[in-house]
């Protein structure tokens, strides 16, 4: 081992300076001393460790020292980035006087073999032990572990069971579990059960005036007995008796909670909140099991949640993207195929920039500006040395462009492959490997997805692409388009067949690799802050109290459990476990009023429910506590109950509050608070948090109506849900009612309201006045006067004024959305083309500016004009072929008939196997024209292959299939015969097939016929443009061919430096394939029309 | 001014049947030499080549070349309002016009009626069509290719046309089982000689083909009782009708690979 002392360098320097030598060895952050004794434990003297009375320099050299033990391989130049990788030091920690403060990320558990000493719970292991990671104000690692959690849950007691029968319980019940146990090393724990007591609780389910009752309180000494011992209980199998009781099977309450989050919600923790350790209540572990700087025992007594913190810690944040050397044809398999280069942006939270960029090559790479190039010789060393950097970097959080499906498995597969065993210890815990897992995960609103889950103990994986999959909806997910979506940035596709090539080729070609992987790990950081991801995801942590992995790996129910839970707890109530069946009866929806289509040039007011469902469980005291069953309601009084629409019976809030409408109270009333801050908060880093907050308690609110409708959730109850929604529709046509009764001439009012649409929370009314003001003006009096009508908290509000409107059918509409009377604020669209993504570019254009003409402009007569030029210029072949490309997802290898993207995807296959979609990708298709009647599988075609062999897209397809109904539909409430739009002059110039020059297949024998340029007459010999007829016009032709040229040059190279700049290099050619770019498209399509006219031009023959 | 009289309208009614379903629109190239018609199919397997030369015409009048771009589909709607002994009167003015008028009359001059159907501008290019060396070159009755392409597409889509001297094989071969029809040049001497099937073969030839396409062309069988079919290996096939006296019809279409 070298050792040597380096200076710093790079933006980091101020604070590594060149230190004297070291006197002790100082743990520095991440640091894993030798990687090949991976199992080994740090055995260094813990005094030394965190030695209070250390003079700072010294610590600084120490770390120095640290990190520089691990270049044995890298080249000289790395060292000093080597020790810019690692984490401050630790400084000032004094467990007996000062207290831990810390922000935790993530949340698990382990088994300990034995109690440490001054800990409580039982003195014999194993036992759990609760692992806190996070990252101090400071910026270094923490790993808090904390002791004396067992986990616990309920049964009923039942009759005649007493405190004395206890103990033959335990016993019974611990002899029970161990007979049951079918794993040997079981059988030597001593108590499984733990203890048995009677606690006052009470079911949540069904509203109880009833005091208190008795249940059993069953402690386990593992959380991994607990699904065991409920089945004891449950299922009756065991045969199992409560002493001097008759056989029978139990409820049980509270069984089938995580046991990390129960510790949570017992503590009153939230997710990525803060933590103090007060002085004196914990102690530095005496043998680390991490590679955190900061490792401690605590105790669960004295751990302090501070949950009014909302400071973000500067928690390192890692992005990294890979590339792998994939064979033709196939997609690489981590078996076969070599991991060439990884590159990795570092940032701290909170920091504009990052403080890393670097990329581990394999062979050479000529450098980089910006980016520090990190070459090797071997695949294996390039592995070891990037895990090197992940534990000294250290990371916090993982993110990356589907790292979670792609990047990780593959790297870990191919260490394996190459037998790197150290490399899979990626994870804080020293002796934990990571493993990959394949689970599914279902829900009514993502559908099922098919992912990987990846064990990495400290570190939260955080896949921008299953966040973005999650929280919005985009034509394609692929990297490129998502951040052409939210960056406006299109950036270059190197294919993965030609990967290899690249690599093989020389340093510049593997620079153009590494160019293009940088930004592969520069996109998902900027992601990452553009959309403030983090901040809204710790925020909902915050808000629904669960650690931040639960969010992208779970579903909606655990947020809605996680804040049940927590409630439940604080009133004594037990929430039921239940076997959920996924049955039960279909209810009917939101309602929504007929609408009247229509184009509406007077102002139309939109009153909203605010928070309707919400409010409806809020006003109507809805919740599983308040639930009565129809005999208990009989011989209630009917004034203390309300009896829903749908038939259900629940308890008034007078006599017994619910809890669901306290948890949502509490979330709105934080809302409105945030809200009034954000309002206030000049700090944009601040109102980022505050934004993020309020979203993430708005969607929580609603969430909650979701999580009783939920036949497969975790508490589902249906009488709720069916209630909310039929209060829903009860109230809508209430409200259409009341105003149009109220707003008449009959009543004084100019003219009688209308009710033209109403959906689920919103009614639009038209009141037949001229102007904004007016119609806002009575918008405000309609909603105040309506709210008046209903229980607190609902609430009628009046929002917006859509003027013009444009409303086609339920759920389609478009208008100017007004909210002050002088100016509009945007224009707004519903269920238009525009917004869906199974259309081509074509459509979502045409209907966007047609959109903007009618309501904007005001001037139908133009989106009429321009609607027929689009269709004229489509029959014609004008247009950009990016417009017609339609995309649809290739999500199973069989499917039933003939699909149209997979049977495309086997034609590209059968053509090159390389580049031709796989499982999983979008499919981009353009339809071509075919033999008549052909199927349109048949006719559809990889818009490349069409492109380059010029083939004619069958345009009646996109006019008939594409355009037709979204135009009808706009035009229908403007014009009278919108079918005009389809036939006409206009739709008379047609272009047929040709053959391109480049691709004649077997008509290459044809030659083609040289005729006049203005007739269709074949040319003499001696004739080179025109015929002697049309002489006349050989000028005007001349001018009209030369325009064309300068157009498409300029167009052309317009396309090509754009690719150029976005491939970043200005004297390569440009490689890019980027199938979801329009300028890829654009710039082929140019290219060929340029030779075409060039040719056309060349005729002439002119010599200057 | 352009105007061509034809003594059939039903021959223009038999030409379209063949090709309407191979295009949707095509020009009908009118120069002082007669009226010729190129198309191509949209996924460039096969080309119509349709010559109309002006003597074969009762009167034929151009001075100046113009192209008449029209949609088949509703060209043939309009040929259907034309009896089968009725005349035929295609009528342009000029290069500018955007309409073209055609005039049916009744055998006995007793009804007379007019179409005019807007024309449509279609960008295309003309191909030269040079007469190639062909290694095989096969006369025979039209009706039976007709049928032989009927019956083989009950079996299968793809047609193998081997032919050599001694004959032509016509074999497909599907998911129920395979056939073979093979055709052999005529010797009885009392067939006629222009009904004879002969068989001009330098070389053997081996070619795969659509059968869908080759069915399509059969329709154009009425026009004409023999029909050709040119074929050497490596480049489209021509299948081609005679219309007496006026001109012809002929079809490329290009090969199968594997």
């Amino acid at each position: 081992m070298k050792r040597s002392i380096v200076t710093g360098g790079g933006n980091n320097d101020k604070k590594f300076k060149a230190q004297p030598p070291p006197k002790n060895n100082y743990r520095g952050g991440g640091d894993d001393e030798e990687d090949d004794e991976f199992e080994e434990d740090d055995d260094e003297d813990e005094g030394d460790e965190f030695g209070e009375e250390e003079d700072e320099d010294d610590i600084d050299v120490e770390n120095i020292i640290a990190s520089d033990s691990m270049d044995i391989d890298i080249q000289d130049d790395g060292s000093q980035q080597l020790f810019l990788w690692s984490r401050k030091p630790v400084q000032d920690l004094v467990p007996h006087k000062k207290p831990l403060i810390f922000q935790q990320l993530e949340v698990d558990y382990t088994e300990i073999k034995e109690p440490v000493p001054g800990m409580p719970g039982p003195k014999v292991g194993p036992l759990p032990a609760i692992r806190l990671f996070g990252v101090t104000k400071e910026g270094n690692s923490v790993l808090c572990k904390v002791h004396g959690f067992l986990p616990y849950f309920f049964i009923s007691c039942p009759p005649g069971f007493t405190e004395a029968d206890c103990k033959s319980l335990k016993h019974d019940l611990n002899e029970s579990m161990k007979m049951s146990s079918n794993q040997s090393n079981e059988k030597d724990i001593e108590n499984i059960v733990v203890s048995i007591d009677i606690e006052k609780k009470k079911s949540i389910m069904g509203y109880n005036p009833n005091p208190l009752s008795d249940f059993i309180r069953i402690t386990l000494i593992l959380p991994k007995f607990v699904t065991r011992c409920r089945e004891i209980f449950e299922s009756g199998r065991h045969h199992f008796t409560i002493p001097g009781q008759p056989f029978r099977q139990y409820q049980t309450y509270e069984s089938n909670i995580l046991f990390a989050l129960r510790f949570l919600i017992d503590k009153g923790i939230t997710g990525c909140s803060w933590i103090e350790l007060p002085a004196n209540t914990y102690k530095l572990s005496e043998t680390p099991v991490s590679t955190c700087q900061i490792e401690v025992d605590t105790s669960l007594e004295t751990i302090i949640s501070l949950s009014d913190d909302d400071s973000p810690a500067p928690y390192r944040i890692l992005s990294f993207d890979i590339e792998c050397a994939g064979r033709k044809g196939v997609f690489p398999e981590p078996e076969k195929d070599p991991v060439i280069q990884i590159s990795n942006i570092v940032k701290n939270n909170g920091d504009a920039e990052p403080f890393i960029k670097n990329i581990f090559t394999l062979k050479g790479c000529s450098s980089i500006v910006g980016a520090h190039v990190i070459p090797h010789k071997r695949e294996e060393d390039l592995l070891r040395e990037w895990r090197k950097f992940v534990i000294k970097v250290d990371p916090d959080v993982i993110i990356g462009y589907n790292i979670v499906n792609f990047d990780i498995p593959y790297l870990i597969s191919r260490a394996r492959q190459l037998k790197i065993p150290e490399f899979a210890l990626l994870g804080r815990i020293k002796t934990t490997i990571s493993k990959i897992k394949s689970t599914r995960f279902s829900s009514s609103n993502l559908g099922t997805r098919e992912s990987k889950e990846i064990s990495m103990p400290g570190r939260t994986q955080f896949d921008l692409m299953q966040a973005i999959q999650r929280d919005h909806k985009l034509t394609s997910y692929s990297l490129n388009n998502v951040s052409a979506h939210f960056l406006k940035e299109q950036k270059e596709d190197v294919h993965f067949s030609i990967i290899s090539d690249l690599q093989n080729g020389t340093d510049d070609d593997r620079r153009r690799l590494a160019v293009y992987c940088i930004k592969d790990a520069v996109l998902p950081m900027r992601l990452l802050d553009k959309l403030m991801i983090l901040i809204n995801y710790t925020e909902m942590a915050r808000v629904t109290g669960v650690p931040l992995s639960y969010l992208l790996g779970r579903g909606e129910g655990i947020k809605v459990l996680s804040q049940l839970y927590r409630k439940a707890m604080v009133e004594n109530f037990l929430i039921p476990t239940y076997k959920v069946t996924g049955k039960g009866e279909k209810f009917q929806g939101a309602i929504v009023i007929e609408p009247t289509p229509g184009f509406y040039d007077t102002p139309i007011a939109t009153l909203d429910f605010t928070s309707l469902y919400p409010s409806i469980m809020m006003a109507h005291n809805l919740c599983y506590s308040t639930l009565l069953s129809a005999e208990e309601a009989k011989k209630l009084p009917p004034e203390i109950y309300t009896t829903t629409p749908f038939g259900d019976h629940f308890i008034k809030s007078d006599t017994k509050k619910g809890l669901l409408p306290r948890i949502l109270e509490e979330l709105l009333s934080a809302r409105k608070k945030a809200k009034d801050e954000l309002k206030n908060e000049k700090d944009p880093f601040k109102r980022a948090v505050l934004d993020g907050r309020q979203l993430a308690l708005k969607i929580s609110a609603n969430s909650v109506y979701g999580f009783t409708g939920a036949r497969v959730g975790k508490l589902p109850c249906l009488e709720i849900s069916r209630s909310v929604t039929s209060f829903g529709r009860e109230m809508l046509d209430k409200t259409k009612k009341i105003v149009e009764e109220r707003y008449t001439i009959a009543n004084g009012y100019k003219h009688d309201a209308v009710i033209i649409y109403g959906d689920t929370d919103s009614v639009m009314v038209k009141f037949g006045v001229k102007t904004v003001a007016e119609a806002m003006e009575m918008g405000r009096d309609a909603a105040k006067f309506v709210t008046t009508t209903f229980i607190r908290p609902i609430n009628l509000d009046f929002e917006k004024v859509y003027y013009p409107y444009l409303l086609m059918a339920k759920k389609k509409y478009a208008g100017l959305y007004w909210t002050k009377p002088d100016i509009h604020d945007r224009m707004d669209v519903k269920g238009l083309e525009m917004v869906r993504r199974d259309t081509c570019l074509l459509v979502r254009n045409v209907v966007s500016t047609i959109l903007k003409k009618i309501l904007i402009e005001k001037d139908l007569k133009s989106a009429e004009e321009y609607t027929k030029s689009v269709i004229s210029d489509l029959l014609q072949n004008r247009l950009d072929l990016s417009m017609l490309v339609i995309t649809k997802a290739l999500s199973k290898t069989q499917y039933k008939g003939k699909v149209i993207h997979n049977e495309l995807a086997r034609k590209m296959r059968a053509r090159d196997p390389a580049t031709a979609p796989n499982l999983g990708d979008r499919v981009p298709y353009v339809v071509i024209q075919g033999s008549k009647g052909a199927p349109i599988y048949e006719k559809a075609e990889d818009p490349l292959y069409a492109l380059e062999h010029n083939i004619l897209l069958d345009c009646q397809y996109y006019l008939d299939k594409q355009l037709k109904a979204p135009l009808i539909r706009i035009f229908k409430p403007i014009m009278s015969n919108p079918d005009l739009i389809f036939h006409g002059e206009h739709t008379r110039t047609i272009a047929q097939s040709t053959l391109s020059d480049n691709n004649k297949g077997f008509f290459g024998t044809l030659k083609k016929k040289k005729v006049c340029m203005n007739c269709p007459k074949e040319l003499t010999d001696t004739e080179s443009t025109t015929c002697i007829n049309c002489q006349h016009k050989e000028a005007s032709l001349y001018q009209t061919s030369l325009e064309k040229v300068t157009s498409l040059e300029t167009k052309f190279s317009e396309a090509w430096t754009q690719c150029q700049r976005c491939s970043g290099s200005l004297h390569q050619p440009v490689l890019c394939s980027n199938r979801d770019c329009p300028i890829f498209y654009m710039r082929t399509k140019v290219q060929l029309d340029l030779i075409e006219a060039k040719k056309t031009l060349n005729r002439f023959n002119v010599e200057w | 001014m352009f105007e061509a009289r034809l003594l059939q309208a039903s021959l223009l009614k038999k030409i379209l049947e063949s090709i309407k379903d191979l295009v949707e629109s095509a020009n009908f190239d009118c120069s002082p030499e007669g009226i010729s018609l190129q198309a191509m199919d949209g996924t460039h397997v096969t080309l119509i080549n349709l010559v109309l030369r002006n003597e074969g015409f009762e009167t034929y009048n151009c001075d100046r070349s113009l192209s008449l771009g029209l949609s088949l589909v509703s060209l043939s709607k309009i040929l259907k309002c034309a009896g089968n002994d009725d005349t035929l009167t295609i009528r342009a003015r000029d290069n500018e016009s955007d309409t073209v008028t055609f005039v049916f009359e009744s055998p006995k001059n007793d009804r007379v009626s007019d179409f005019e159907i807007k024309l449509i501008d279609i960008k295309n290019e003309q191909y030269s069509i040079r007469k190639s060396d062909y290694s095989a070159v096969i006369k025979m009755p039209s009706a039976e290719l007709q049928r032989i392409c009927r019956d083989l597409s009950i079996i299968g889509e793809i047609v193998t046309i081997s032919a050599n001297k001694e004959g032509v094989k016509f074999s497909v071969s599907g998911d129920s089982g395979s056939g073979n029809i093979t055709i052999k040049p005529t010797s009885d001497s009392d067939v006629p000689a222009e009904q004879a099937t002969v068989i001009e073969s330098k070389e053997p030839v081996v070619l795969n083909f659509a059968l869908k396409f080759l069915s399509n062309f059969t329709k154009a069988t009425p026009l004409s009782p023999m029909v050709t079919l040119s074929m050497s290996e490596g480049i489209p096939v021509v299948v081609e009708y005679k219309i007496d006296d006026l001109g012809f019809l002929g079809f490329f279409l290009a090969p199968k690979i594997e």
